[in-house]
């Protein structure tokens, strides 16, 4: 056991030490975080565009609704309720860490000035008064309405406006002036026409509840933008975990062989131990990029106030799940680098080891949807898919019932034994074979001869 | 005496190919055995076999008492043919690493290296990179990574290949230092005279098959001596008249003076003392019969020899690239 974990340890130091570890698994979260947690404050940091806008109405009962719409109280209540009406469906339940970092995400709003008193609706005119130097504040915009912007017409439209901006208006700004005309537009054709706005909203309202599941445990509210993501990211998880942990084994086995270090490591160690000693060690990386990741879902969930949906029954689960997954590929990506000489040797024989990680993950969120499906069902119960399968399942609106997933565990853990015993076979032949590369039926025969 | 190493039957087959042959040896404590053989005679096969690197098809192995050398791996030390590091380790760090696998603390291990290291003319290597490393500078950390744990039993597999003159000579003050200290050592090579110079007792390979078993001083008496050189006073002397003393076969130019080969039932002695009456010698000796001419007879008896420049020249170390 001494010597199975000098050579895990060395193995997990050497791996996580290096440069590529390091930028590849390290910097890059790091990096996505530090922009994750900058982005809603860009907003806060840009300074708003403020400046004078005209507005040539020739209704006459549009610039009084134009005004109060592009009031810049009215363009951030504006964009409040639209960034609450769009996150709604995904935070689930949003509270009050939510909200902060909404109204942190919609920032402060454009400062517009509205003259009455502007240019003409001629294109020299409007041009002249946008390039007029010496006022007092930017001449950002003319907004020209059409004469039949509230009459319908003999096809049954009614008429729009036409925008002209100078240089000074940036593209938040011109967003916000269009969001503010739509809006004057609406009020001043529903007051023409003499209806209700209120009423009409109103009508077209319908308020979306929450679904509520139930189950025999009881009624609980759900939250279908996440129950969508999590099987994904359960799945996701996983799936880097172990390949991470796969590649940097078969890698290092690889670079062991082709270097020749491995003979001088089995005149000190027995092939058992440095092959149990390897699969450890990489473990360790494998576990490390496993936290990491997880620790950065739940520092977001928190952040968003949402850290009670993630049941702790489920990370429980999730280990779980990568140390079988682990096993099973990571002693045939031993193997593979047993039986090969140089890294590009292997690609061959990693394709349908990897597709067999690739395809459960692909389909976890069809799973996740449909988690108690046939196929579903099935494909848990498949090793080696079943542990990514189940995992999706797990993070699903429908868990499972305990037994299957014990089950799955079982027959993970089976077949988990059975890529050890295949691999160790592999190990003890292939470690000092050197020569042309092996193809699947020659690991099978060495496996036979072993 | 103990024995620190047994073989009994030992049989390894790769395919069709059977590299180790019904293999029997036995090697007393505190000896050094030359295990001699042309390169693919099976030599490195029959180490991974002792190392339990490879495992025997047939047979029994005792190491150091042991069924099997796994239980013993920490009292012993090998250095493969194929020599390997960790290319990115420091020698320090590696030779402590290896160390502390075959149970010795750390800091005794890395005292041991640096003390080696230093002996080996690699002071001050330690914080280097391996790959910053010569080859011949890796054959050494190599060298010393075998008796970081100082071990009982000492294995060597071709350790002096590809070493320039001075780094041999010193790897032998090393070895001599580990003979006194009375480790076990079996001694790889397919040159013949280097195991000649360092052991006491020659076992010799031929196509996984053991052909010879013997301490070199009883191969001395028994394979006879059948060669007389001559280095005459003059070298413009006339030899003419040795062709005709009774018992000799041929006369022949060698470098610096003369081989006489005798006939097969000749008295070497009388001939011996014939030849200073006839021409003044300035040297005059038996030819030391040595274990190249005695594996090309041995060969030869086999009928296995096609070419026996070329496995001269193989058993002088004067090819390249050959392997085990």
């Amino acid at each position: 056991m001494r010597r199975i974990l000098l050579v895990a340890r060395r193995d997990f130091i050497a791996t996580v030490s290096t440069k590529g570890f390091i930028v590849g698994l390290l910097v890059l979260p790091a990096l996505i975080s530090l922009v994750a947690a900058l982005a809603p404050r860009i907003p806060e940091m840009r300074r708003p565009v403020s400046g004078e806008v005209a507005i040539v109405d020739p209704t006459g009962r549009v610039s009084a609704h134009a005004r109060a719409a592009l009031a810049p109280d009215a363009i951030r209540a504006r964009r409040l309720a639209e960034a609450r009406r769009v996150t709604a469906p995904v935070a689930g339940a949003v509270g009050p860490v939510a909200d902060q970092a909404i109204e942190r995400a919609v920032g402060q709003a454009p400062s517009f000035t509205v003259v009455q008193d502007g240019p003409g609706d001629a294109i020299d005119d409007i041009r002249a008064w946008l390039l007029e130097a010496g006022s007092a504040s930017p001449r950002l915009a003319v907004v020209v309405v059409h004469r039949d912007a509230l009459l319908r017409r003999a096809d049954g439209e009614l008429g729009s406006y036409d925008l002209y901006t100078s240089r000074a208006l940036d593209e938040a700004g011109e967003r916000a002036l269009h969001e503010s005309m739509h809006e004057a537009l609406v009020s001043a054709r529903l007051e023409s026409a003499d209806l209700d706005r209120g009423a009409i909203e109103a009508t077209l309202r319908v308020v979306r509840p929450e679904a509520v599941l139930v189950t025999a445990a009881g009624a609980r509210s759900s939250s279908r933008g996440l129950a969508q993501l999590l099987p994904f990211a359960m799945g996701l998880v996983l799936f880097i975990g172990v390949v991470v942990g796969g590649q940097s084994l078969m890698t290092s086995m690889v670079e062991e062989k082709s270097s020749r270090v491995v003979e001088v490591l089995l005149a000190a160690v027995s092939p058992f131990e440095l092959m149990a000693g390897k699969l450890i060690g990489q473990l360790g990386v494998g576990l490390l990029v496993l936290a990491l990741y997880v620790g950065l879902g739940l520092t977001a969930l928190y952040s968003f106030a949402v850290l009670g949906l993630i049941e702790p029954m489920l990370l429980v689960y999730l280990v779980i799940f990568f140390l079988i997954t682990y096993m099973v590929f990571g002693a045939l990506m031993l193997a593979i680098g047993a039986a090969v000489n140089q890294p590009n040797e292997a690609q061959s024989l990693m394709v349908p080891v990897l597709m067999l990680l690739v395809i459960p993950y692909m389909l976890s969120p069809m799973i996740g949807q449909a988690p108690n499906s046939t196929f579903a069902v099935v494909l848990s119960f498949v090793p080696p898919v079943n542990t990514i399968a189940m995992m999706a399942r797990l993070g699903s609106e429908s868990p499972p019932p305990a037994w299957q997933v014990w089950a799955t565990a079982l027959l993970g853990l089976g077949a988990g034994i059975v890529a050890t015993w295949f691999a160790a076979k592999i190990f003890r032949v292939g470690l000092l074979m050197h020569g042309r590369p092996p193809d699947l039926r020659t690991l099978i025969r060495w496996a036979r001869q072993a | 005496m103990a024995t620190a190493l047994r073989l009994r039957g030992v049989t390894k087959t790769f395919g069709t190919v059977r590299a180790v042959d019904d293999l029997d040896l036995e090697i007393p404590r505190g000896t050094t055995c030359g295990f001699i053989g042309p390169s693919g005679a099976g030599k490195t096969t029959c180490i991974r076999l002792i190392m339990s690197i490879l495992f025997p098809d047939s047979g029994e192995l005792s190491v150091l008492g042991h069924a099997s050398a796994l239980a013993a791996k920490d009292r012993i030390g090998y250095l493969p043919e194929e020599r390997g590091v960790y290319r990115r380790m420091r020698v320090g760090a590696f030779l402590a690493y290896i160390g502390k696998l075959k149970g010795v603390p750390e800091s005794a291990a890395r005292a041991r290296a640096s003390r080696l290291l230093e002996r080996l003319g690699l002071a001050g290597v330690e914080e280097k990179r391996c790959e910053d490393l010569s080859k011949g500078m890796l054959q050494r950390v190599q060298f010393v990574a075998a008796l970081v744990n100082e071990p009982d039993l000492l294995i060597l597999d071709e350790p002096f290949s590809g070493l320039d003159p001075v780094s041999v000579r010193r790897m032998r003050e090393v070895i001599a230092d580990e003979q006194r200290r009375g480790v076990t050592l079996l001694f790889s090579t397919h040159v013949m005279s280097h195991a000649e110079e360092l052991c006491d007792h020659v076992v010799m390979i031929h196509r996984g098959r053991k052909v010879l078993d013997e301490p070199i001083a009883g191969l001395r008496r028994q394979y006879d001596v059948r060669t007389i050189r001559l280095e005459p006073l003059d070298a413009d002397a006339d030899v003419g008249a040795l062709y005709d003393v009774p018992g000799v076969a041929s006369v022949r130019r060698a470098s610096g003076g003369w081989e006489l080969r005798l006939v097969a039932d000749s008295d070497p002695v009388d001939v011996m003392r014939r030849i200073p009456g006839l021409v003044v010698p300035a040297r005059l000796e038996f030819a030391r019969v040595t274990l190249e001419d005695i594996f090309v007879r041995l060969a030869q008896q086999g009928g296995a020899v096609r070419d026996e420049g070329a496995l001269r020249a193989h058993l002088q170390g004067l090819d390249v690239g050959a392997s085990a």
